[in-house]
Parts: C-alpha cells; sequence; structure tokens
C-alpha cells in the first residue's frame, strides 16, 4: 500500500503534529484545573498566577491543540485519500517547527509577563486580551502564514492526486478556516464592530468551518474502520455540509442580539442558529446507521467478527457523534433563542454548554485519529481495547459530562438570581455566586475536572504503549 | 389587520428592519429564497439522470 | 424499474451544498455592510444635533447616561442626556467627568483609545464579561458604569473614600485587592492613573451603547434575593 506509514513522510507529519497536540491537551486541563480550584479557594496563586491568567492559557491551549490535531489528521488522511505522497512535505515539516516555536514563546510571555501597559506594543507581544484568540499579533501573523503553507499543501496534493468527495470538501473548508482567521486581527476603539468580526473567526470556526472539517474525518474514519461504501459516506457528506453551512454561516446571528447590532438580528440569529442542531442529529444517525449496516452485511455472509478494525479509535468517533449532538445542538439550541439568551448570555450556563461542545464535537473525533495514527505507526491491522483504551474513554467523557452537568446546575441560579432577579449588577453576580447550587456545582465542577485529568493520563498511557500489546491482529 | 404591518422599532431604518417589520416576515423570506432554487437543481439533476438512462 | 431517485444523487447534494453555502455567504456579507454602518461609532456633531446613534461618539462622556425602558421597543434602552417625550435621548442635560463637562472629541478620542487598549492588554475579557462575551469569574461591566454600587446610595464611593463616581472607580481600577467586596478579588494589574482614568471612559461609553434591551432590569432591584 502506498499509503503505509513506513513509506509516508506525510503520515509521519501527522504523528509529530498528534504528540504535540497531546501535550498541549494536558496544558489545557492543568490550567483549567487551577481555575477551577480558584473558583472553589479564590486565594489560590492570588497575584502569582490568576485566574484570568490560567483561563487565557485554558481556552489558548484548547484551539491550538485542536488546530494541531486538526493539521495533523489532513496530513494522516491525505496519502490514502489522494493514492500519492502529500506534495510539500518539507515545507510541512519546516512550518510544524516555526509553529510548535511560536506557540511554545507565546506561552511562556502569558505565564511570565501576563500583562503590559495599554499600549500597542503589548498587543504585538504579549497577547491582544480578545477570548480565544489572545494570541499575540506577530504571533497572529506567523499562524497565518503557517496556514496559508498547509493549505497549499492540501490545494497541491488535491490537485495532482485523486480529488475524492472528502478531499474536495477538505479543500473548500480549509482555505475558508484560514481566511477567517484574517478577519480577527486588527485594532479599533470600537467593542461593537470589535465583537463583531471576533465572532467571525469565533463562530465560523467552531459552528461552521470546524463541524465541516468533522463531517469529513467522520467520513473518512467510516471507510477505514468499518469499510463504509464511500458513495454512501460522501453522499450524507455532502447532505451535512448543505445543513452545516446553511445553518451555521446565518446561525452567527445568535450572537449579533445583544452587542451593540441591529434588532434584526434576532430573527436571523434565532431562526437559522435554531436549525444547528439538524446536521448533528444527522451525523449522529449517519455513523450509528452505517455501523449497523456494515455489521449487517456481515451477518447475511454468516459472519459474526466485528466489521470494526480499530476498537478504540472507533469508540471515540462514537463519542463524537454523541458529544456533537448533545453539546453542540441540545445545550446550543437550549440557549440559542433570544428570549432564553437575554438572560442566559455570559451565565455558567454558556460555560456547561462551551465544555461540551467542544469536547464532544471536536476533541472525541481528534482522539479518535490519533489513535488511527496509532495504529498505522505500528502496522497493525484490527486494533483492539487495553484496560487503559477503556479507563481513559470512561473517566474523560465521564469527567466532562460531570463537569457539564456541574456547571449547567450551576448556571440555574446564576441565570435566576444574578440575572432574571437582579439585572446583572455587580451586587446581583456576588448574590447569585453565593447560592448553594453554585457553590456546591463549582465544587462538584473540580471534582469532575480531576477525573476527567486522571482519564487523560489513561489516555497518554494508552497511546504510548497500546501498539506493542500482543492482543491485536497484525 | 393594520397590527400585520407595523412600523419598525429599530433605531436606525434599514433594508431589512424594514423586512422584518412583522414577526414572520423576513424569516419566511429568508427560507423561501433559499428552497426555492433547490427545486430547479432537482429538475435539472432529474433530467440529467434521465438522459443517463439509469 | 423506475430511474434512480434524484434524492440518492451525490451530485444533487453537491450542487445544493454549494447553492446553500453560496447564498448565506452572500447574505452574511451584505447583513455585514448594513450592520457595519449602523454600528460605526457616532461623532460629537451627532450628539451636538440630536442625532441617536447605536455606538455613539467618545464625547458622549460629557452627558448624563441612563438606562430607561422605552415604550416603543419594548425594552430598555441608553438615554443620553436625559430623556426627551418620546423616551428617547434627548441629549441636554449634562455631566461633570473627572471634573469637566467640556473634553473636546480629540481629547475624549484619545481617553476611550487608551481605556479600549487597557481594556484588552489588561486582560478584562478573561474574568468579566464586556457585553456579555469573556469569562464569568467577575461581573458583566456592560452596564457597570451605571451600577447602584458606584452610585451616591452605593458603598463603593465611600470605601474608597472618593466623592463622585468616576474618581471611585479610577481608585479601585488602581488598587483593586485594597477594597475586596468578596473573597473573590480583583488582581493588581499595574493599572497607571492615567490607564485608569481611560478604562473609566471606556466602561461610560460602553453603558451607551445601544443592546437591545441586554441586561434587562439592571439595577431596578436592590437588597437581598430570597433564598441567600
Amino acid at each position: 500500500m502506498a499509503s503505509s506509514y513506513s513509506k509516508s513522510e506525510s503520515k509521519k507529519l501527522a504523528t509529530w503534529y498528534f504528540t504535540v497536540a497531546a501535550t498541549l491537551f494536558g496544558a489545557q486541563l492543568l490550567f483549567g484545573l487551577v481555575a477551577a480550584i480558584q473558583y472553589v479557594m479564590p486565594g489560590f496563586l492570588f497575584e502569582i498566577l490568576d485566574f484570568s491568567v490560567a483561563r487565557m492559557v485554558h481556552i489558548n491551549a484548547l484551539v491550538v491543540w485542536m488546530v494541531f490535531a486538526m493539521f495533523g489528521s489532513v496530513y494522516w488522511l491525505l496519502p490514502d485519500e489522494t493514492g500519492i505522497e502529500t506534495v510539500g512535505i518539507g515545507l510541512g515539516k519546516l512550518l510544524f517547527w516555526v509553529f510548535t516555536a511560536a506557540v511554545t514563546v507565546v506561552v511562556l510571555v502569558y505565564l511570565f509577563i501576563q500583562v503590559g501597559p495599554a499600549d500597542e506594543t503589548s498587543i504585538w507581544f504579549i497577547h491582544e486580551g480578545r477570548e480565544y484568540i489572545e494570541a499575540p499579533r506577530w504571533a497572529d501573523l506567523g499562524i497565518t502564514v503557517v496556514a496559508l503553507g498547509f493549505v497549499a499543501n492540501l490545494f497541491m496534493t488535491g490537485i495532482k492526486g485523486n480529488r475524492s468527495g472528502i478531499v474536495t470538501v477538505l479543500m473548500a473548508d480549509m482555505i475558508a478556516f484560514a481566511g477567517l482567521y484574517l478577519t480577527g486581527m486588527f485594532y479599533t476603539d470600537n467593542i461593537s464592530i470589535d465583537q463583531f468580526w471576533w465572532w467571525w473567526v469565533i463562530h465560523l470556526w467552531v459552528e461552521a468551518t470546524w463541524e465541516v472539517f468533522v463531517g469529513a474525518l467522520a467520513a473518512y474514519g467510516l471507510i477505514t474502520m468499518i469499510g463504509a461504501h464511500r458513495k454512501v459516506v460522501e453522499m450524507w457528506l455532502w447532505i451535512e455540509v448543505a445543513m452545516l453551512f446553511g445553518s451555521g454561516i446565518l446561525g452567527m446571528g445568535h450572537h449579533y442580539f445583544w452587542i451593540g447590532t441591529p434588532e434584526y438580528w434576532w430573527e436571523i440569529g434565532a431562526l437559522f442558529s435554531a436549525l444547528e442542531p439538524l446536521p448533528l442529529v444527522a451525523m449522529f444517525i449517519h455513523v450509528l446507521y452505517d455501523w449497523g449496516k456494515m455489521q449487517g452485511e456481515e451477518a447475511a455472509k454468516g459472519q459474526d467478527l466485528s466489521v470494526i478494525t480499530n476498537k478504540p479509535a472507533f469508540t471515540w468517533f462514537i463519542m463524537n457523534a454523541l458529544g456533537n449532538f448533545l453539546g453542540a445542538g441540545v445545550w446550543g439550541f437550549f440557549h440559542t433563542m433570544p428570549q432564553v439568551n437575554l438572560y442566559t448570555h455570559g451565565t455558567q450556563f454558556t460555560s456547561a454548554h462551551g465544555h461540551l461542545a467542544f469536547f464532544g464535537a471536536y476533541a472525541t473525533i481528534l482522539i479518535g485519529m490519533m489513535y488511527l495514527a496509532v495504529q498505522g505507526k505500528n502496522n497493525i491491522k484490527i486494533l483492539n481495547n487495553t484496560k487503559s483504551s477503556i479507563w481513559a474513554v470512561s473517566m474523560i467523557v465521564g469527567g466532562v459530562v460531570g463537569m457539564t452537568v456541574a456547571l449547567t446546575l450551576a448556571g440555574y441560579s446564576d441565570v435566576i438570581i444574578s440575572r432574571a432577579q437582579m439585572g446583572a449588577t455587580w451586587a446581583g453576580y456576588f448574590d447569585a455566586q453565593a447560592t448553594t447550587w453554585l457553590v456546591q456545582g463549582l465544587v462538584w465542577r473540580l471534582l469532575m475536572g480531576v477525573v476527567t485529568f486522571v482519564g487523560f493520563l489513561f489516555l497518554v498511557k494508552d497511546l504510548l504503549s497500546i501498539g506493542k500489546a500482543t492482543h491485536h491482529v497484525r | 389587520m393594520n397590527a400585520m404591518f407595523e412600523p419598525f422599532v429599530d433605531v436606525v431604518p434599514s433594508f431589512f428592519a424594514t423586512l422584518s417589520q412583522g414577526p414572520m416576515t423576513l424569516t419566511i423570506f429568508l427560507h423561501t429564497v433559499i428552497i426555492l432554487p433547490m427545486f430547479w437543481i432537482y429538475k435539472q439533476e432529474k433530467a440529467r439522470l434521465e438522459k443517463e438512462g439509469n | 424499474m423506475a430511474t434512480k431517485s434524484v434524492w440518492s444523487d451525490n451530485r444533487f447534494w453537491q450542487r445544493t451544498a454549494a447553492w446553500v453555502t453560496g447564498f448565506a455567504s452572500v447574505l452574511l456579507i451584505w447583513l455585514t455592510f448594513d450592520t457595519s454602518a449602523q454600528i460605526s461609532m457616532g461623532t460629537d456633531a451627532d450628539l451636538q444635533n440630536g442625532v441617536t446613534k447605536r455606538v455613539p461618539g467618545p464625547t458622549v462622556i460629557n452627558y448624563k447616561v441612563t438606562y430607561e425602558m422605552n415604550k416603543k421597543r419594548q425594552h430598555e434602552i441608553p438615554v443620553i442626556g436625559g430623556m426627551n417625550a418620546e423616551g428617547t435621548s434627548a441629549f441636554q442635560e449634562k455631566e461633570n467627568f473627572f471634573g469637566r463637562d467640556n473634553w473636546s472629541e480629540e481629547e475624549a478620542g484619545a481617553l476611550l483609545h487608551l481605556g479600549k487598549l487597557a481594556s484588552q492588554t489588561k486582560n478584562c475579557m478573561n474574568c468579566h464579561t464586556l457585553l456579555g462575551n469573556g469569562a464569568y469569574y467577575a461581573p458583566d461591566l456592560t452596564k457597570a458604569w451605571l451600577d447602584p454600587a458606584w452610585g451616591p446610595e452605593g458603598s463603593m464611593q465611600a470605601m474608597t473614600g472618593k466623592e463622585t463616581k468616576e474618581e471611585a472607580m479610577a481608585e479601585f481600577l488602581q488598587n483593586p485587592s485594597q477594597y475586596p467586596t468578596h473573597a473573590r478579588m480583583m488582581p493588581n494589574l499595574g493599572i497607571t492613573a492615567e490607564e485608569a482614568k481611560g478604562l473609566v471612559a471606556f466602561l461610560k461609553h460602553l453603558s451607551s451603547i445601544d443592546t437591545n434591551g441586554f441586561p434587562r432590569n439592571f439595577g431596578k432591584i436592590q437588597g437581598a434575593v430570597n433564598g441567600k
């Protein structure tokens, strides 16, 4: 096979990306724990590593590890889909080192310089103070160069090799993904304009281009792991693209209810974003349906062996189908209507949605891709679960679901007291923070965060050792 | 019937504010213009499939 | 046998995806032009001529700002310089801001510029929310300028030993951990006197932005809540 690991530099590069991604995932969880402890013990690391710094690292590590794992996933699947080695792999490797070095410098500056004076120099060299895309401007420019190089490799490979439906979708999707980053780089004194364009990056990434990316990964996974028929899978993929972009692009209006933007966004945002769960339901059904169908075809042949060639990866893909639907779909729908969002906007409830959505929609499937890489790297025909695989998926999924439930319950009193009753004043905020539901909710969140972190340790152990286990089919 | 045509309440008059003067108008308009061309795509593809004879 | 259904044809769905994506993108770009024009920042002349802007000019700091229920829109709106007969901004009533109510467009603009830069470089958004966006570790700042806690009846002026809202806010911002309001304190971020002034101007300007009634009932109910 032309695309086997030993012969593909693209696949080697993919494993580098996955390694850095997993490391940053660990950093995300660690700094999330620091922030979670500070909710419970406000004096913890006060004026040493304040909540604002811990949270900035928490959410930036989140975004960056996912981007690393997404790049890795593309480098992994390209040789399989196009039938050729990725074009420009030398450039790809160079950009990997540039990207990794830049991220390291950015994080060190976050941790050791933290804040600067109120001038443009701080924006250029420390951070931009804009949630999720805090990276200083020099890094913005660097990330743009890296992303463009990555997109160039994808395009050159797609044009030269066999351009499957999956590759076509990825090409269109990734150029939008890279281009959108440019809309979040400029400075303005007008905070309404600032947040308007800020959402072009955040929303059009996570509720449009990243979701389509996940659709493409799921399609690839179904073909490689259970031998689903390409024609069927790619038809689903096009339906998902239509539904995801059809709802997600104008669904951005649900971020424009209260930031100074006109009232017509109530209607546009509500209606289109209310449709956003539909493709997620479709993806969920599609994954389970194809699995049943392929297993049924085997049964008809008198075979009772599982059709799955990578058990842990497939488990994570199923978790993706479920988590995307629940976290992004259901938890998002809860508060996407303006009449609800007026009160839930910017509360612990939002946080509950954020945790389950990012995890369910993206972390799960990217971890699945890491298992596919482990299988390919060790040249294993059927990769079976180990005890660690099962502990990892149980504890991570259980921990994140536990955090989500705890934050949702904390969100009840946050929404009811600080917003509905007290109108979001300083006093109203702290009244809500003192309620039993919120206090207990945040302790439970911390406990569930620890569970998640222990699960992560199992995951790392498993990714490093599962290839050496002897119960696989080689 | 007068209530069906409210003057817009937005701060600055605009095309979209006018279009969304009643609670349903903007919604119906947008969904209609998105769905209608799909019929045309459907018909074209149906003709193509029939021509290919399968 | 009947011909294959169009509904199970890949090309049909590919073209549908392209159409829907293209239409949504074009409409979003069109709406962006419309919205950008509506949320561009106003000028001093707008305020002088009584032109209501969703985002007023920086010299709004010379005026009294309140947040009142509007009958026509059925939610609260920022009211600048007192209310007129229609229940909207009259742009008449001035208010001292750090001892003056005649900040020029350049001066007020420079102050707002400094304040907005400080709001980013001091990382406000990773504890607080601004316009409801950010972190949930500290109160929302959208209408912080209008918060009763900072007014003549509130506790913050007495606590900081200042006689006006803006001076109390500036003092707090420079030495936040000296004036704790809760076990969860704001850390010292090295905010200078000038930066603090800019931040207060930024907050006053923020409170004058028309947010379609978010947050609802701001500061209308005070005192303890049931079950606390």
